[in-house]
């Protein structure tokens, strides 16, 4: 096992140097492409994605080739094509990790994960405003460390916020571990937050996405094998880093518009008084 | 293709309406299941579940195959799924929906990826000779929850399962025939059940086991959790719909326990009358016949 | 209903007993479902089932159960509307089917301005005004001669609940009791529950009551009654049964 548990319990400190509770540097930037109706770059580490959100828009002549499983965005509700439709589509670059795979179109866990997020933003857009609508975003992964569901969640809801499109709250993502193997039933294992590619490989976690500042969950995807009693340590770090982390873009969004507003890219005065400009 | 015929706003409404007033369609309790059942074929590995109305077949098979190249000391073992218009006249052969993607998706981590099967027992001769074993899932009917069913059947299979026995002498490998050595069953080393909590509510508020069709059409969410007897956690998968308070996903998780360790008793003792039953005119009748002589 | 003499079982392509066929000095022979006139004299099955003659109305039909429903005039039904079009509703009476028309303005008392909205999924209970083999299906839910409602119309709050094409007619009968063998109707409404129902020849039933108790033992009961196709005697028992649950 090349992560070497025990190392962790002298010095507390995880492979890169984190403590137990400390997530990795997470940086984002909003309105980075100038063609899409809401773009968002997002590194969670060494995790990079980018988004792009196009719509929402009525379906015109049928264009081809609007990639991704077009998953029904609601969550659950309404009739049929009352509510707008959510598309995602997920691409992994074959750079993006250390061994270049080429992984096909139609790979499972691709479709997994874009159905995943086409459900879990769907449930805090307000599709019902737009019927008859699809709302499509794309995601593409630069580079994997970790993490890649929740990082795509992230960046989708700040592509969403940059887009304008009406939303409940952030849904904001994280994923959190257990120090303890499956097998091992010691006691003294720890909650890990945010985990990175080795910690994912070695070590049991689970991705965590809430809704806003509360402790409502949208997605929680467990893959690993642990016990059961681990869960609740580890969910609650989770929730927890989900708060962090939409504390974090929440700040980008709001650097981003009041430069924007300095800028004059808005136009002075509109909305001035409902911006929180200290 | 056709769509999913939708329910209509009255059948909607009222089975909303009822849940509000902890009433289901069919007089069950939240956290009850349909009456589930398990009959074994003649074959070996044959598994046939009903849970209510929702049919799942499952059927393992074996045979000799070269190992991938990265992983010469294991077993291959896939599973595969099929949703046809048996199940459901929405459902096409060779364009799988989103349901057929998310229950193999499903069923491959909560069995495969869990490790359930041990697949280096699978290995025959290192990098050269392996055994490959594949169940296929087939959907018979679907009247809900056809992840639950699918993935008691998929173990069911398995555990059922005998692969002929083979032996290696002076590097020459020989597959016996069940007529010459009796077939052996799979290295298993756990058994893991799925548990589908749908919700209900604005918020997520009301919980169900074992939804049917009409309740699933409603639901606002919902959450597979898979386990063992042991209390492990193989899986879970809440993927998206309306977010559910951490509170009721944790409390979800220890009564999906108690049902996983239901299930495993009832599979354990099924298992035990179908070896029964086919002992009655095999090996032990054979065996007091040569003692007769 | 048993298979006897008088009633036999028939397969598609049987040759039929000359003897069944009911003859009348003045009336023509009219034949119904599941029956096909092969010029100039034959008439032969086209379904399985139990052939039923009627002499005194010179006509005779097959019965069967099952299968999906085929509309024909005169037969009522509960549609689901799809969407509306300028001056009409596309309504489904089977899923996975072509739908049927319902012109808005069929509805008792519909002006241009009067007309009832209904949203995507309601429901209705209509007439079916025509039907035939190469064309959608059309429905009204006013009577043409009348102008009355006559029952027909949006079916607003219950429960639809889904059975057997056979049990359906059975329920439809003038005489249910008798000719159809279902009773649980009555049975449920004798015990003292207050539920109203409209049944659709396409095998829906809907059930409505101020209680959702009641919607829920009404389902079960109908449901329970299909499934284990009950006689009278085992449905009097399921009833009491249900009824004792309920409190």
């Amino acid at each position: 096992m090349p992560l070497d548990t025990s190392a962790y319990s002298l010095a507390l400190l995880r492979v890169d140097g984190r403590r137990w509770n400390e997530l990795r540097r997470i940086h984002a930037q909003i309105r980075t492409q100038a063609a899409a109706d809401g773009s968002s770059y997002l590194e969670m580490g060494h995790t990079k994605v980018m988004c792009v959100v196009n719509g929402p828009s009525e379906p015109g002549p049928r264009r081809g080739g609007v990639g991704g499983t077009s998953a029904a965005g609601s969550g659950g509700g309404g009739g049929q094509s009352k509510d707008a439709e959510v598309a995602v589509s997920v691409v992994v670059a074959g750079f993006s990790s250390v061994d270049r795979k080429r992984r096909g179109k139609n790979d499972k866990r691709i479709l997994e994960l874009q159905s995943t997020i086409s459900s879990a933003l769907g449930a805090s857009l307000h599709t019902h405003l737009f019927p008859h609508s699809t709302i499509s975003i794309s995601l593409h992964v630069l580079s994997l460390d970790g993490s890649l569901l929740a990082a795509l969640i992230n960046a989708a809801t700040l592509a969403c916020v940059d887009a304008g499109i009406p939303m409940t709250d952030y849904v904001a993502a994280c994923t959190a571990g257990s120090t303890s193997t499956y097998a091992a039933n010691d006691e003294s294992a720890d909650p890990l937050l945010d985990l990175n590619h080795q910690e994912e490989q070695e070590l049991p976690g689970l991705t965590v996405a809430t809704l806003g500042d509360s402790d409502r969950v949208a997605v929680l995807v467990c893959e690993s094998r642990v016990q059961v009693g681990r869960l609740e340590g580890m969910l609650a770090v989770g929730v927890d880093g989900c708060k962090q982390v939409r504390g974090i873009i929440d700040r980008v969004v709001r650097d981003k518009g009041r430069r924007m507003l300095q800028e004059g890219t808005v136009e002075k005065g509109v909305g001035l008084e409902d911006m929180d400009l200290d | 293709m056709p769509r999913e015929a939708e329910p209509s706003l009255n059948e909607r409404q009222f089975v909303l309406q009822a849940l509000q007033e902890n009433l289901r369609l069919d007089s069950r309790e939240a956290d009850r299941y349909r009456p589930l059942e398990v009959t074994f074929g003649d074959e070996y590995g044959v598994a046939k579940v009903s849970l209510g109305k929702t049919r799942v077949l499952a059927k393992a098979s074996a045979e000799v195959t070269v190992p991938y190249a990265d992983r010469p000391l294991d077993g291959v073992f896939q599973i595969a799924t099929e949703l046809s218009p048996m199940a459901s006249p929405s459902f096409e052969v060779n364009r799988p929906t989103e349901t057929e993607v998310l229950l193999s998706r499903l069923l491959e981590k909560t069995v495969r990826r869990s490790g359930a099967l041990d697949t280096e027992s699978l290995c025959l001769v290192a990098g050269q000779k392996c055994w490959s074993v594949r169940v296929d899932v087939h959907v018979l009917s679907h009247d809900g929850n056809v992840i639950d069913a699918s993935c008691f059947a998929v173990v069911a299979a398995l555990r059922h399962f005998r692969k002929p026995d083979t032996s290696i002498e002076g590097g020459i490998l020989t597959v016996y025939t069940p007529a010459e050595r009796e077939p052996v069953p799979l290295g298993w080393l756990h058994s893991p059940f799925c548990v589908t909590w749908s919700y209900f509510g604005e918020e997520g508020e009301m919980a169900l086991l074992d939804a049917t069709r009409a309740e699933e059409q409603v639901r606002v969410g919902s959450c597979t959790i898979s386990l063992n007897r042991h209390g492990e956690i193989c899986q879970i998968a809440k993927l998206g719909g309306t977010p559910v308070e951490a509170v009721i996903l944790l409390q979800c998780t220890a009564i999906a326990l108690t049902k996983v360790k239901e299930f495993s008793a009832y599979l354990d003792k099924k298992l035990a009358e179908d070896i029964k039953r086919r002992d009655a005119g095999g090996r032990s009748a054979e065996l007091t016949a040569e003692n007769d002589r | 209903m048993e298979v006897d003499q008088q009633h036999p079982l028939v397969l598609p392509g049987d040759t039929i007993d000359p003897s069944l066929i009911p003859t009348h000095k003045k009336q023509p022979l009219r034949l119904g479902p599941g029956l096909r006139h092969i010029p100039p004299n034959a008439i032969i099955p086209t379904v399985a089932g139990q052939l039923i003659a009627d002499h005194k109305k010179n006509s005779m039909w097959v019965e069967y159960n099952g299968g999906r429903y085929i509309p024909s005039p005169n037969d009522l039904v509960i549609g689901q509307i799809v969407r509306s079009a300028a001056d009409l509703y596309y309504v489904n009476l089977t899923p996975y089917t072509s739908s049927a028309t319902l012109p808005q303005l069929a509805f008792e008392g519909a002006t241009k301005k009067t007309r009832p909205i209904l949203a995507p999924g309601a429901l209705i209970y209509a007439r079916v005004t025509l039907a035939n083999r190469h064309m959608d299906a059309e429905l009204e839910c006013v009577s043409g001669s009348t102008g009355k409602a006559e029952g027909l119309g949006p079916l607003t709050g219950g429960m639809a609940f889904d059975v057997s094409l056979g049990l359906a007619r059975r329920l439809l009968m003038a005489r249910s009791r008798e000719e159809g063998g279902v009773e649980v109707l009555e049975l449920l409404g004798g015990e003292g529950l207050a539920f109203e129902t409209a049944v659709g020849r396409n095998g829906r039933v809907w059930v409505g009551s101020e209680s959702t108790k009641t919607v829920i033992a009404v389902g079960r009961a109908l449901r329970e009654t299909d499934e284990g196709d009950l006689g009278v005697e085992q449905q009097r028992k399921l009833v009491k049964r249900l009824i004792r649950e309920m409190r």
